[in-house]
């Protein structure tokens, strides 16, 4: 008998108190609680190691997609801090610099799906075992949250793939402070991400 | 000038209108909803009378942001540098789509990358819009653009912020 986690929530699934193997449930089961699907689910206590390779990084110039995403971010800073006038001009360059980024010529949802891969396999890995040696706690949060809006990311593309329709008669939604994306009728009542309140998960309206 | 300002969260505040009764200046009413700085001197009776704990005392000058590691911010800007790439080919995706599902999917997808990049941003040295990095990133983009408008926003912006460090 073994325990199954979410990664997205935490939620465990205990073989022992539900009586079903967790192999032997459907593929469409979701995560009670945040609707993860079931391929995300993890065997407990499973170390993973990560080999201490270091490439060195190159300094480079920011680029304007890059500069773009700071100065929103500013921006949102300025809004917390009540700093209005402050926030819309870090809003206005944020759109300048989006408006002069360049767009990533044909590009496809598999394309996306390889460069995700890229982050979930090595990007997020280096950067814990780096933000655990330097005990950044601050640092290993941003990579606890991104790494899980990444893999719901992944697996909303998988389902898409298999199944162009599946959002056809349901919502979406986005969690504003951590990213994760939910599609389904009824938000949760918090994030399973960042467990801000669910008045923050915002809805992406489809287009005409 | 006082050390801090109250501010009122408009999504928390259940209109009691204690601060109403207790402002000594007349700062707490408004008809915009927010707290008129101008006239608040930060003595914090309306954070302590208000039920429903909608109104916060802001500092005007913040501590300096803690110092990162260098290799923590590489590993960072890794991921920024990914996530931003993520953010331009889903855009690309958006606009050469005719499938309003797929249009859709896209627009979560700029969005959910864009939130990741600005989180990564915050914890890789940006977290205080008055830090020194900030000052540094903001004085680059100066020299750097030939636009007379953006020139007048960033200096304005230079100006604006109390830079503490």
């Amino acid at each position: 008998m073994k325990k199954y986690i979410c990664p997205i929530c935490g939620y465990v699934y205990d073989e022992e108190k539900e009586g079903i193997k967790f192999d032997d449930l459907p593929d469409d089961w979701k995560c009670p609680l945040c609707g993860a699907p079931k391929n995300l689910f993890k065997a407990e206590a499973i170390e993973v190691v990560v080999s201490e390779e270091d490439d060195e990084e190159e300094l480079r110039e920011m680029n304007y997609g890059e500069i773009s995403a700071l100065c929103s971010s500013l921006a949102r800073g300025c809004e917390k801090q009540y700093l209005g006038e402050e926030s819309k001009l870090f809003t206005k360059l944020a759109n300048y610099y989006k408006s002069k980024s360049e767009i990533k010529e044909s590009s496809s949802f598999e394309e996306l799906v390889s460069k995700i891969n890229n982050d979930l396999e090595t990007n997020y890995q280096k950067a814990r075992s780096v933000a655990s040696e330097k005990e950044d706690r601050g640092a290993l949060r941003v990579i606890t949250w991104g790494e899980k809006v990444t893999m719901i990311l992944k697996s909303l593309l998988e389902q898409y793939k298999n199944d162009k329709d599946f959002i056809k008669n349901t919502k979406v939604y986005v969690c504003d402070i951590c990213g994760f994306i939910y599609v389904g009728d009824e938000k949760p009542e918090i994030c399973p991400v960042c467990k801000v309140p669910s008045f923050k998960l915002l809805e992406v309206e489809r287009g005409a | 000038m006082s050390e801090v300002r109250a501010v009122r969260n408009l999504r928390i505040c259940s209109k009691d209108c204690l601060c109403l009764y207790v402002c000594p200046t007349g700062a707490t009413d408004t008809e915009t909803g927010q707290i008129d700085f101008s006239k608040c001197i930060g003595c914090g009776v309306c954070s302590k009378a208000c039920p429903s704990g909608a109104i916060s005392m802001v500092p005007y000058q913040y501590p300096k942001q803690q110092t990162k590691d260098d290799l923590v911010i590489a590993k960072l800007n890794k991921l920024i540098q990914s996530k931003v790439e993520q953010e331009q080919m889903a855009e690309y995706i958006y606009k050469n789509s005719n499938d309003s599902i797929e249009k859709q999917l896209a627009k979560a997808i700029i969005r959910a990358n864009r939130l990741m990049t600005e989180d990564l941003y915050r914890e890789a040295g940006f977290m205080l819009p008055q830090s020194k990095n900030t000052k540094d990133f903001l004085k680059n983009l100066l020299q750097q653009t030939k636009d007379e408008t953006l020139k007048k926003d960033i200096e304005k912006l230079i100006d604006l912020l109390d830079f503490n460090e």
